[in-house]
């Protein structure tokens, strides 16, 4: 029976999980089209709904009733298998992130997370790896230049960055100890892990940028000079799962800075439930990635690598030394 | 890249990215100022300058008779051949057009034949409005030109939209010098 009980809350939380990941774009979405409004001095959508708050309702609509169209020349197999390869690793990546501590529902302790591992920052790190594929055979499959073209960059990019973001972890994993986030979390309780790892912070926002690919590192996808990257050739549906795999990274990214260095549910001076102080913090990251976008072009190629490799990489790596240094 | 770095201030700042920051706190800055958007067919539209030309409207004279004397040196100078004026002698034994047809269609809004009338009795006015699903529509007669709107007179200001979807609609005709475009957008 308890096992029963235990199954079903854990199928639960799952669904949960599942449903705010993919409706989550639309008041993405929404405030990033208002954001940048605002910025440029426009009004975003204001028809459809109340200043319109339906327009991501009504570009869902429009995506699901669009043609699903295959190129000719394309690898159908692959074709059809890149956005379920691109979406799935940002979902399956939920499963170790903890948003809380436990809330009593009805008398009962219920956890806020899907599972504890003792490794989760290694699992996180291992499945967002993954993610590249989908952009990869996206790109490849499509027989399309500026498709494969921006497969390319992503994939260099991705692994250039991947190193930076790994080693950047490194400090935290020292300071608490512990490769699970819910002990990192709990290792915050006093100090934020951001005092100690400024360098750490920056570099892991930076590579986090980046492994998102928003501006100034959507180099993927650069409309400039590659159409529309690796989603150049898709549209309908299958477009639609890569817009959303890119909103549930940027979320993935905002949730993993708040709890590798910006203390996770720790509240400072003002007593707020801890979810809601979370849910605070990542609500910021959310705001800065967009905030970003409107702020800055694109950086060069060449550039992108030079950050990687030759800033972030021995950053990152003086951070690991140091903080070995201070804790011998 | 254009300024030199003086000093260990300046380099200190490009060390913490204060070029970035800057950036950052101006598109936050105009994330609180009001948006120059005119919300067209919904609610608000532009009110054109005197100078714009818009549709044809024909004028009436003191005593309401039309002024066009059916000279037809409009649609002699009409580059587009879009102006039709069949002449007839009234009772008193002026002049007039029996038929004025000017296919908008074909208009290409030169002002040539407001510039060649000598009766000034041909003008283009403010109206801009006038699409039609039908060619033919856009072929107006002699009565619907009298009845044009004619020049605007203040011009640049913002009123209610004809298509009204909200009630609430900002009018700014008061304004006499016309929309000021930059008044909301910072120059440094």
């Amino acid at each position: 029976m308890e096992l029963i009980v235990a199954l079903g809350l854990i199928a639960f939380k799952v669904a949960l999980l599942i449903a705010i990941l993919l409706l989550l774009p639309l008041p993405l979405t929404w405030l990033e089209r208002k954001i940048a409004g605002r910025m440029q001095q426009r009004m975003g959508p204001m028809r459809v709904g109340w200043h319109g708050l339906l327009q991501p309702v009504a570009d869902g609509i429009k995506l699901l009733t669009k043609e699903d169209h295959i190129p000719a020349e394309a690898d159908r197999f692959l074709f059809k298998l890149a956005p379920i390869l691109a979406l799935t690793p940002p979902f399956v990546v939920f499963v170790a992130i903890p948003f809380g501590e436990t809330v009593s529902v009805l008398g009962a302790e219920i956890t806020l997370y899907v599972s504890n591992m003792n490794v989760a920052l290694l699992f996180v790190f291992a499945v967002i790896g993954l993610e590249v594929y989908g952009v990869i055979f996206g790109g490849w499959a499509a027989n399309s230049k500026y498709a494969v073209l921006g497969s390319l960059r992503t994939c260099a990019q991705m692994i250039s960055y991947e190193i930076p973001m790994g080693f950047a972890v490194i400090g935290v994993v020292m300071l608490a100890q512990s490769m699970s986030l819910l002990e990192i979390v709990r290792a915050q309780a006093d100090v934020w892990n951001v005092v100690y790892q400024p360098v750490g912070f920056f570099v892991f926002f930076v590579a986090g940028l980046a492994e998102a690919q928003r501006i100034p590192f959507d180099l993927a996808e650069a409309e400039g000079d590659l159409g529309a990257g690796f989603h150049t050739e898709y549209s309908g549906i299958r477009f639609a799962f890569f817009m959303v795999s890119e909103y549930a990274i940027v979320l993935l990214v905002s949730v993993l800075v708040v709890i590798l260095f910006f203390g996770g549910w720790n509240g400072m001076l003002v007593p707020l439930p801890p979810l809601l102080w979370f849910l605070l913090k990542v609500a910021f990251f959310v705001y800065l990635f967009i905030w970003f976008r409107f702020t800055f072009p694109r950086y060069r190629y060449d550039q992108l690598m030079a950050i990687g490799w030759k800033v972030l990489l021995p950053l990152s790596m003086a951070n690991i030394i140091i903080t070995g240094i201070a804790f011998l | 890249m254009s300024h030199a770095r003086h000093g260990v201030g300046a380099w200190i700042g490009w060390a913490f990215f204060a070029d970035l920051v800057s950036a950052l706190a101006l598109t936050f800055g105009y994330m609180f100022s009001r948006s120059v958007t005119m919300q067209y067919p919904d609610k608000e539209k532009w009110l054109p300058y005197p100078r714009y030309r818009g549709h044809h409207f024909l004028t009436r004279d003191d005593e309401g008779e039309i002024k066009c004397v059916a000279c037809e040196l409009c649609a002699r100078i009409c580059p587009c051949d879009c102006i039709e004026v069949i002449p007839y002698e009234d009772d008193k034994g002026s002049r007039h057009p029996a038929k004025f047809e000017i296919d908008m269609a074909r208009c290409l809004f030169c002002g040539l034949c407001e510039d060649a009338c000598p009766a000034d009795a041909i003008a283009l006015g403010q109206q801009y409005e006038f699409s039609s699903f039908s060619s033919r529509d856009l072929v107006v007669g002699r009565e619907d030109l009298l009845g044009k709107p004619g020049k605007a007179r203040t011009g640049g200001g913002v009123v209610a939209a004809r298509l009204n979807t909200e009630q609430d609609v900002l009018v700014e005709t008061s304004e006499r010098r016309g929309y000021n475009w930059w008044r909301n957008i910072r120059r440094t």
